[in-house]
């Protein structure tokens, strides 16, 4: 039988992220990676509600605890060929998230030229 | 990005700066975001105190069954659930609480995004696959320290280790039903009784009692070692003392209340299995002269054990047990409308009472997987579809 361990790398308390939930898809503005590219600001109001510009728009979103907690995993490099008995396989559990924004509202488009009336 | 151009940003898309708190999270992608090597799990109620107190999660499978997951205490199954939505997850990002709690927090924060999906592993809580323990089990039971088979290198034995490297289930759940099958740890492997041994030990235990006039309620460990050392390993006599009973210490003495119906329902096992059918008012009267002096039969102490046939003439009984059917729920239906085209809820409940999940109910699986009729103004039950 296959067994892949989850377990806390175990130095320390576990780091609390988290998650942005966006509609739609995250594509880079010139084709090539997304790795080192800016995504945008994000602001909150005084009143808490989170503000996200990307590009040229404006997402509106709230603040969400999630019932639910989601514990993020990065798979680690298996051994090559480990004993039966042995786990196969191995994740590490790097963080939790207990808290996520939520962008659900269409996002305000930022105009830039308002065209000058002739 | 500088406070400048966040500002200039802020001018452009019309936002009041006086209306925001005034830090602000600039949000990149990281070096590894795309590579994919982050996945997301979301958390049953528990899980996620279990891995804030350092305790580890074990996924189980063989290649061709559905994965589970398992914490120390429970099992659950595991999918992937997909959304239309993009999930980034940031680590070091502040909620409004944070930053407001917390005064000397940066005017621009740079957040890197460590990864990002569309979907995560979903779980839910299911019953553990335990029936493949009995199995493991019964490939070698122990047949006593006479048996010749002990003695020749057999590998059809597990230890805890062992049983857990094959079972989907929890290592608590593993623990609990080896204890609900009465298994015991012979020279550190599991092993289950050979049922004509098992009944050996009890009758060995039951003539005890009988000849020193004990009450069923207050029998004593230590006469029973003593008396019966002789016959049988002192583990065995104290084994089947407590597979069928009670322990308890009355003024430092260690005494065992018997267990009527599992010691009746051991009889009647006993009995039914030398025939596929017997007559129910003559089988009736043989367990009742069978079980020890001072004991009651009743049919339902047979629960899940044997199954009466009230249409027949005359009224038959035979064995029929839970254990030796099906695990999977559309498969255990099907195998038990094969063997009666009608059931009534009262007959079909010990066959189908442990499939039912965490808040679930026998009605609520009657409903789901049978089809209901009234049979001589009687509710009864039958499949759903043919059966061949």
């Amino acid at each position: 039988m296959v067994q892949i361990v989850i377990a806390s790398s175990g130095t320390g308390a576990l780091a609390q992220w988290m998650l942005v939930e966006l509609q739609g898809e995250v594509e880079p503005r010139q084709s090539g990676s997304l790795a080192g590219s800016l995504l945008g600001d994000l602001h909150y109001t005084c009143e808490g509600i989170p503000v996200l510009i990307v590009g040229h728009h404006i997402l509106y979103g709230k603040v969400v605890q999630l019932e639910k907690p989601f514990a993020v995993l990065v798979k680690q490099g298996g051994a090559p060929q480990p004993s039966p008995g042995e786990p196969q396989g191995h994740y590490t559990v790097t963080a939790l998230i207990k808290t996520k924004l939520l962008f659900k509202t269409r996002p305000k488009p930022i105009i830039t030229h308002v065209p000058k009336k002739v | 990005r500088s406070r400048a151009e966040v500002d200039a940003t802020l001018q452009t898309a019309k936002l009041n700066p006086a209306e925001l708190l005034p830090a602000v999270h600039c949000l990149s992608f990281g070096p590894q975001a795309s590579a994919g090597e982050c996945c997301l799990l979301q958390l049953e109620p528990g899980l996620c105190a279990e891995l804030e107190a350092g305790r580890s999660l074990v996924i189980r499978g063989e290649k061709d069954e559905q994965a589970v997951l398992c914490s120390k205490d429970k099992t659950y199954d595991m999918k992937i659930a997909d959304t239309s939505n993009m999930l980034l997850f940031i680590p070091g990002c502040k909620t409004p609480e944070q930053l407001n709690a917390d005064p000397a927090s940066c005017n621009i924060i740079h957040s890197q995004i460590a990864g990002f999906s569309n979907n995560y592993w979903e779980l839910r809580r299911c019953r553990p696959k335990l029936k493949k323990l009995r199995k493991l089990l019964m490939e070698d039971p122990y047949e006593g320290p006479s048996s010749q088979k002990d003695q020749t290198l057999t590998f059809s034995k597990y230890t805890t280790e062992d049983l857990l490297s094959l079972i989907q289930a929890s290592e608590e759940e593993i623990l609990h039903q080896l204890q609900v099958i009465d298994a015991c740890k012979i020279e550190g492997y599991w092993r289950i009784l050979e049922f004509n041994y098992e009944m050996k030990l009890l009758d060995h235990v039951t003539q005890l009692i009988d000849s020193e006039s004990w009450s069923l309620n207050k029998v004593p460990l230590h006469t029973c070692l003593e008396e019966l050392g002789s016959l049988e390993p002192r583990e065995m006599i104290e084994h089947i003392l407590l597979s069928y009973g009670r322990k308890y210490v009355d003024d430092g003495v260690v005494y065992f209340e018997m267990r009527e119906d599992k010691i009746c329902r051991a009889v009647a096992q006993m009995l039914l299995q030398n025939a596929v059918k017997f007559n129910l008012s003559e089988f009736q009267e043989v367990w009742q002269q069978s079980v020890p002096e001072g004991m009651t039969t009743r049919l339902d102490q047979l629960k899940g054990l044997a199954l009466v046939d009230k249409s027949s003439r005359p009224e038959t009984i035979s064995l029929l047990k839970v254990e030796d059917l099906p695990e999977d729920n559309q498969e255990r239906f099907n195998s038990l409308f094969s063997i009666r085209e009608k059931w009534t809820e009262v007959d079909i409940t010990p066959y189908i009472q442990d499939l039912c999940a965490e808040k679930q109910t026998v009605g609520a699986l009657l409903t789901k997987y049978a089809r209901s009729s009234m049979l001589n103004g009687v509710k009864v039950y039958n499949s759903r579809r043919p059966i061949s």
